[in-house]
């Protein structure tokens, strides 16, 4: 028996599991080695994956539910393609803009709508936040459809773009290399928050408001940075979205669904563990691939009973099971 | 009713300015008043006992005092700051710092990590962990320092809670029933640790049912009952008054 003398000082401050996140990393690097003519299926993952992260910043460290990301990642992608295109151009500017100067206004522009957003809900306790996201992002949806300067119904398509470092942008091989920075991006904040006092804040008001008030920590202004942060990080999901989509309608980009989506790959993966989203979106995006074809129409079914059983059995989702397994073989040992 | 405060008032002597001050604090809610008139101070270095039967309104006034809810009517001071108005996070950046009754810890979190969220109010980094772990071996529980919090017992709950509030930092500790539910050896130690924290200048409000605790550590002691004062004074005098034996010794006998 080791006593507790002998044992070695534990820390706190690290920056989580660096081997799986890097394991996965390498996985999504070789993928297009592989399955290079399932370029189209890895593309859209990644994305997803990234956007899972993005949620998971709010939606996990805070433990704020949001059900309306999709207005974000709308966000992101009305404003680069708009920004991109001559004849939408606003009048005030002589030129389109690179798409990467669009995808970062796309960026300030949602994190100033997620200031006055949380600004105006996080004071309110319980479920208001979430009713919120739904009612901003059925308003975003309501407003794109309705208004000509973002092509109304028929959406919006791509303009041709300029070349990244001489890289042609619709690419598919460039687009995944896009995808699979935005995931590397994600993943490189979450690793950061996980080590910092912003974190430690961030799962503090997570698991007990008034606790965590006793500490000083500000619950409202915490919940306010995490989601600044999982702003910014959705909309550049949306600009890259957008350049892989080349055409969106408000219908296919602005629903409930795709909100919904990004939330359950976060929730199935483990909203309390780093690489969890990850692994969800992952995993979901397989599933979701192989019900299609296999089971056709089932296939919502499936998903309805897979959230039932994680709901029930795994409140804190896959990852959350691994580690009380992991848990267990601690103490036997 | 309070013919104690005079002898209280010799006490206290001419000491340093008193750190916290309670006028007139009063907290309705709806119609049920749970503290009425209150009023209390606590000087640097001493420990103010507060005692009275279940449900006198003791830690509704710890509430009141650190923020948690609002005053009806009264004001409250810190070092000569009016805070009646404070936010609780924002009293705790001010020096306050509160156990909670029932323990709360972040389940999710190890030990080390639940300090560790207090420590970051006055430290950055490496030097809010060295921290964290420094206040753990202090109340006893560093050997705990990894296991999740959801795991530990009551007593050691109760200690993850008092090493929270030591890792912020406080000049003004309040204390709900922190001994109470520990096996003797276990009150003996924190007993000596709340004395020895007095000793180096933190001011301390405590809660506690068991009378001998309290009539050992307290400097001053109030007695609440229905939220209204019964009596003040020194221990001796406190539990000497009738009332008091009464209201509160009479049905809770320890
Ligand atoms: N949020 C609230 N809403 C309504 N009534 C409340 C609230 N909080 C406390 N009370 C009431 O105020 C009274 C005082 O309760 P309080 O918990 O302060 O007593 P206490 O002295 O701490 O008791 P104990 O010794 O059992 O801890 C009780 O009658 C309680 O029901
Ligand atoms: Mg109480």
């Amino acid at each position: 028996m080791t006593t507790a003398a002998t044992l070695p000082r534990p820390r706190a401050l690290t920056f989580g599991n660096l081997w799986l996140s890097g394991a996965l990393l390498l996985v999504m690097a070789l993928y297009p080695l592989v399955f290079g003519k399932a370029m189209n299926f890895g593309v859209s993952t990644l994305i997803f994956a990234g956007l899972a992260m993005s949620w998971n910043i709010l939606g996990g460290w805070a433990g704020q539910t949001s059900l309306g990301h999709a207005a974000l990642l709308g966000i992101g992608a009305y404003t680069m393609t708009l920004l991109a295109t001559p004849e939408r151009l606003p009048a005030f500017l002589p030129a389109p803009l690179a798409p990467w100067w669009g995808a970062l206004i796309g960026m300030v522009v949602a994190v100033a709508l997620a200031a006055v957003w949380g600004g105006l809900t996080f004071r309110l306790r319980g479920s208001y936040f979430t009713l919120s996201t739904i009612a901003v992002a059925l308003v975003l949806r309501l407003v794109a459809i309705n208004s000509e300067w973002t092509g109304s119904s028929e959406g919006l398509f791509m303009p041709e773009l300029p070349t990244l470092f001489g890289l042609d942008l619709f690419d598919r091989k460039v687009e995944y290399g896009l995808a699979f920075a935005f995931v590397l991006l994600t993943l490189v904040v979450t690793h950061l928050i996980r080590r910092s006092r912003l974190g430690y804040g961030l799962q503090a008001v997570r698991e007990d408001e008034d606790g965590a008030r006793a500490l000083g920590i500000d619950p409202t202004r915490m919940k306010l940075i995490a989601f600044m942060i999982s702003a910014a990080l959705t909309a550049l999901g949306g600009s890259i979205y957008a350049i892989y989509l080349q055409a969106f309608e408000p219908h296919t980009l602005l629903e409930l669904p795709i909100s919904v989506q990004i939330a359950l790959m976060a929730i199935i993966g483990g909203r309390t563990s780093i690489q969890g989203p990850l692994i969800g979106a992952l995993l979901l995006s397989i599933f979701g691939e192989v019900f299609r074809t296999v089971f056709s129409n089932a296939n919502l079914l499936i998903y309805g009973v897979l959230i039932l059983v994680v709901t029930i059995y795994a409140p804190n989702g896959l990852m959350g099971l691994f580690r009380r397994g992991g848990l267990k073989l601690g103490v036997n040992r | 009713m309070t013919g104690l405060t005079a002898s209280s008032l010799s006490a206290a002597g001419v000491k340093a300015a008193p750190l916290l001050t309670a006028q007139g604090v009063t907290i309705r809610f709806g119609g049920v008043t749970a503290v009425k008139n209150i009023n209390l101070s606590v000087r640097p270095g001493e420990i103010l006992g507060l005692i009275g039967p279940n449900g006198a309104g003791k830690t509704t006034l710890f509430n009141g005092l650190t923020g948690f809810v609002r005053l009806s009517e009264g004001r409250v001071t810190l070092a000569g700051r009016d805070i009646t108005h404070l936010q609780p996070q924002a009293r705790s950046r001010l020096g306050m710092a509160r156990t909670f009754q029932v323990e709360r810890p972040f389940e999710d979190l190890s030990v080390l990590e639940n300090v560790l969220v207090a420590a970051f109010l006055r430290h950055r980094g490496r030097a809010a962990e060295d921290h964290a772990y420094a206040v753990l071996e202090r109340v006893g529980l560093a050997d705990r320092a990894a296991q999740p919090a959801a795991e530990l017992n009551l007593a050691r709950r109760r200690r993850l809670e008092l090493a929270k509030a030591l890792a912020l930092e406080p000049r003004l500790l309040f204390l709900d029933e922190s001994i109470a539910g520990l096996n003797p050896p276990a009150q003996q130690e924190m007993v000596a640790l709340i004395r020895e924290l007095a000793q180096s200048g933190l001011g301390i409000v405590m809660v506690e049912h068991i009378m001998h605790v309290i009539m050992t550590l307290s400097d001053h002691v109030i007695c609440m009952a229905f939220g209204e004062l019964l009596a003040e004074g020194t221990p001796a005098a406190v539990a000497a008054h009738p009332d008091v034996i009464r209201a509160y010794l009479g049905d809770d006998h320890d």
